[in-house]
């Protein structure tokens, strides 16, 4: 066919137009997480306390892939300090006018498609007056906010499960702590790494059907150099089980002969579908099941109690719950998804067709189960991850910090964790105890008595902790720009996996020491 | 330069610009080396007299100059050969939309002197390759955030090459980054002293080639189609004329002919936006990853040039699709590193094989990755193959198709090299007994 003849012909399957300018300005994220993470992003508004270094760079990963609206609320001043260190305020010009409005400007010109807005109050009054203006925001992000205030906000947010997430930031020269502070945090799309079963033990009956009916020894030498391992594998387990009382290959030994078996009905040395069968054999063996990940959120109060009114999600749950059990796989339902594997076109595409079928039966199956009409899109994601699904339970934040005992067995688990978190907590107990307009200056000593008072009678405190300390003491409001320019990451990054509900956020807190370049988690 | 109080001397800093760094740098923490000298002495070196080379003006780059200027450091350089598409707006924010199709080295470095008084960032818009030995020399250290391995591998081996025993300013610490989606990581390489790039090599996926027959004759996936529209039909299509992944006619034509090819065969998924990625090998890229790995890079090159706390030894890696987990951990030398371990690479072939196979080998290798790679012996020094000039290749051309044994004794060493590296590997080629 001439190049000509093939365009006119193709125009018509091609359907797609180029894309628009949004698409292309977003392009690198949407591979990422999809036009339906971009509109939950799109839809979220965000309130930040504080106009800092380390807010504006938090703000700044937000702007950028295009959230709907933020508000910064502060009630300061540009600082000559502040000048020095923010990205998001110009140098000396910007000194003595309001840190909100300027870092709202300024922060603005980095995406026409978002809304900001400046507010002087202070948080303070807002907590007083009117305080249900929380509420019109998807999420809150407080850095270093004076301790009494952070818990008269957290105790605010934390009272009804269904009020706004509070992420709480802080930190201290190379030191910092990221926390999410949410009752419940379910995702569906978690991006897992690992894909689901190909249920090649618990094979479906086209999948057996077609497997058993080839002829492998009589077939064409190129069609046998071409038949996917999947159907390789089906038919050796297949007559396997026949001689072993039904029963796939258990041992080693019966795994190695259960290979020499695939080995045994090549044709040439160089089929590689048949190596690949033998490199995927454990798929044979490898039962297909329940995750006990998964089986333990049928357990869920939400599930056990389910009513109309109850969230998708645990709607979602309680069918699958009802498709694992009366179904006689005993499994998830299948998915259509299919890996890339030696073999010819027509046999590739029969095999795919073959799972689209038999996933679309069940999940017909698992949607006559569900209680309440669900998006149909909201379905499929969610058979498609139903083998990692995730629901996180998490804390009010300062719980950890009102139990000693638990902040003594953390200092035995997570010692340089814990460490960074405490030295964080009493130097904010040490702020909140200081006169306003007094330049702090805080002692190891003093620093040190304030987190015995935290911990059971008698505990010793780890080297970690004084070299936590110490770089507390050396900088005690020291908002570095690398550090800012972390958590602006860390942060920005747990805040678009929230309001996407993709990927997985922290649960708990996250501490960062960039002394030694090191995170970890509490 | 006399040092003035607070140790700086440009007239743009104001009182108490310096009062967030000022508290790392005048006092030392429990960790930090004894050797650091707090105070005035630390702060002039910072900012008056470190002398910072960025390579990439990218997403990274972008990150990396800000986060330099707001440190301190003050005569920054930054070297990038590409121009600003509109695509980079989700993250470059250095850049808008107005300055698309501008060069990013020359956008960027305005856009920080403008935002940071008294910061001189120096833009040369071009290829590292461009510059020579001299030039590397001035800087007292490198950052990179660069999304080539091919480029990174270059700069690595011109930095362990600049390493003079005799002169201590010859070695330059390089400090990496590189990021795909929630994924990155951060290191320092110190030349010839801590594991180099070309160490780590092994550590890098490929991106993923799809055999030429399976394009030709057994597509299954959507990227198949796409990749045989565009290796096998643009050039029998459009002979000579060269496509242009940024072009949308030249991706629209691509994706027609992709579309046709995967209707024919009953396979699904051709879009545009999967021709595009195929086609360009997009990696997904985002601020937020993009701002961690900077603010680690940057990071190191403060505490480097101040010494007001150790420095990372030596690989910070991240993974952010899961909580947040990162890896911090030494990696470790390798002897017969082509490029800081003067040990041949020992490899061992069948006797059975040819010089094109070896040549394929060399390709696909993980540690390896030559592109291109030309071979020679240096004892005696006969030509294999060689790439280039065309004389040349056509002279050694016939030798493609002999066994490598015709050339080597068990236990004789091959140079292989390759214009795109400034390095010369050698490989000590033994043979396998048949089997
Ligand atoms: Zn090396």
């Amino acid at each position: 066919m001439a190049s000509q003849d093939v365009e006119t012909v193709t125009t018509a399957l091609a359907t797609e137009a180029a894309p628009d300018a949004k698409t292309r300005r977003y392009d690198r994220q949407l591979r990422l997480w999809a036009a339906s993470g971009q509109n939950a992003l799109e839809s979220s508004r965000i309130l930040v306390i504080s106009g800092s270094a380390t807010s504006t760079s938090i703000l700044k990963n937000l702007v950028l892939p295009g959230i709907g609206h933020f508000t910064i609320i502060d009630p300061n001043q540009v600082t000559p300090e502040d000048a020095g260190n923010n990205f998001f305020l110009e140098g000396p010009s910007s000194i003595g006018k309001s840190r909100a409005e300027e870092a709202v400007r300024l922060l603005l010109e980095l995406n026409d498609g978002v809304d900001g807005k400046a507010d002087v109050r202070s948080l303070e009054h807002v907590l007083e007056n009117s305080k249900e203006w929380l509420s019109e925001f998807t999420i809150v992000i407080a850095h270093n906010l004076e301790a009494a205030l952070l818990e008269q906000l957290a105790s605010l947010l934390w009272a009804d499960e269904s009020y706004t997430p509070l992420v709480v930031v802080r930190s201290a020269g190379f030191l910092a702590e990221v926390y999410i502070q949410y009752h419940e945090h379910a995702v569906i799309e978690s991006h897992p790494e690992t894909p689901q079963s190909l249920h090649i033990d618990k094979a479906f009956p086209s999948l057996l059907e077609y497997s058993t009916s080839l002829d492998f020894e009589n077939m064409d030498v190129t069609d046998h150099g071409h038949v996917p391992y999947v159907v390789i594998l089906v038919r050796v387990l297949e007559d396997w089980k026949k001689t072993h009382n039904g029963s796939p290959p258990l041992s080693y030994e019966e795994k190695q002969e259960f290979k020499k078996a695939i080995f045994a009905m090549r044709k040439k040395s160089d089929e590689e579908n048949f190596d690949e069968a033998v490199a995927q054999a454990y798929r044979a063996w490898a039962k297909t099941s329940v995750p006990s990940d998964i089986s333990a959120l049928f357990e869920d109060e939400k599930v056990r109690s389910l009513s109309p009114t109850s969230p998708p999600f645990f709607h979602l749950l309680h069918a699958l719950q009802r498709f694992a059990t009366e179904q006689p796989s005993h499994a998830l339902p299948l998915t259509s998804a299919l890996p890339d594997m030696k073999a010819s076109t027509e046999s590739y595409i029969h095999l795919q067709t073959l799972y689209k079928a038999h996933a679309e039966e069940e999940k017909a199956i698992f949607k006559s189960y569900l209680q309440v009409p669900v998006e149909d899109d909201i379905v499929d994601a969610f058979v498609k991850n139903s083998h990692a699904l995730r629901l996180q339970k998490g804390k009010k934040w300062g719980t950890l910090d009102a139990d000693p005992a638990s902040l003594a067995a953390a200092l035995e688990t997570a010692p340089k964790a814990l460490a960074i978190h405490l030295a964080l907590t009493v130097l904010s107990s040490y702020v909140a105890k200081q006169p306003a307009d007094v330049p702090l200056s805080p002692t190891a000593e003093a620093l040190t008595a304030e987190a015995l008072t935290l911990l059971p009678p008698g505990t010793e405190l780890p080297d970690e902790f004084d070299e936590a300390l110490g770089e507390v003491v050396r900088a005690p409001t020291a908002d570095l720009p690398n550090t800012a320019a972390l958590l602006g990451g860390i942060v920005a990054q747990e805040v678009i996996k929230m309001i996407t509900k993709q990927y997985i956020p922290i649960n708990g807190s996250c501490l960062i020491d960039l002394i030694e370049t090191w995170t970890g988690i509490l | 330069m006399a040092s003035q109080e607070n140790g700086t001397s440009a007239s743009a800093d104001w009182p108490g610009r310096y009062h967030h760094i000022d508290q790392v740098l005048n006092t030392p923490g429990p960790r930090t080396d004894p050797g650091f000298l707090a105070g005035d002495g630390v702060k002039d070196f910072l900012r008056n007299q470190a002398k910072i080379l960025v390579i990439g003006a990218g997403g990274l780059g972008c990150e990396i100059l800000a986060n330099l200027a707001l440190t301190g450091f003050k005569d920054i350089h930054v070297i990038d050969m590409d121009t600003i598409d509109i695509s980079n707006l989700n993250r470059q924010f250095l850049f808008r939309q107005k300055d698309v199709g501008y060069p990013k080295a020359t956008v960027a470095a305005e856009f920080i002197m403008k935002r940071v008084p008294g910061v001189k960032v120096t833009p040369y818009f071009g290829k590292i390759q461009d510059k020579d030995d001299e030039y590397y020399m001035q800087f007292n250290l490198v950052i990179c955030g660069l999304d080539s391995v091919e480029a990174r591998r270059w700069m690595n081996a011109t930095l362990v090459n600049l390493v003079d025993p005799e002169n201590p300013d010859s070695l330059k610490p390089m400090i990496d980054g590189g990021t795909e989606g929630f994924k990155g990581q951060a290191r320092v390489i110190l030349p010839t002293i801590t594991s180099c790039y070309e160490c780590s090599l092994d550590m890098f996926n490929k991106p993923t080639a799809f055999p030429i027959c399976t394009i030709a004759n057994t597509p299954r996936l959507p990227e198949h189609c796409i990749e045989w529209a565009s290796v096998l039909e643009w050039p029998r299509v459009h002979g000579e004329k060269k496509m242009d992944t940024d072009d949308p006619e030249h991706i629209g034509w691509l994706y027609k002919i992709a579309s046709a090819r995967a209707a024919e065969f009953n396979i699904e998924g051709v879009t545009w936006s999967l021709t595009q990625g195929v086609v360009k090998n997009i990696i997904p890229a985002i601020a937020s990853t993009n701002a961690v790995i900077a603010a680690a890079c940057c990071n190191e090159a403060f505490k480097i040039a101040t010494s007001s706390a150790a420095f990372l030894d030596n690989y910070f890696m991240l993974i952010g699709t899961d909580g947040v987990y990162s890896y911090t951990f030494t990696h470790k030398k390798r002897d017969d590193c082509p490029v800081c371990g003067g040990e041949a690479l020992e490899m061992t072939i069948s006797p059975e094989m040819t010089v094109e196979e070896l040549i394929e080998t060399l390709t696909e290798k993980q540690d390896i990755q030559i592109k291109k790679p030309s071979l020679s012996t240096s004892a005696p020094t006969k030509q294999i193959y060689l790439q280039a000039p065309p004389q040349l290749e056509k002279a050694t051309r016939p030798n493609l198709e002999k066994k490598v044994k015709e050339f080597v004794q068990e236990g004789g060493e091959i140079t292989v090299t390759a214009s795109t590296l400034p390095f010369n590997l050698s490989l000590r080629i033994s043979y396998s007994t048949p089997a």
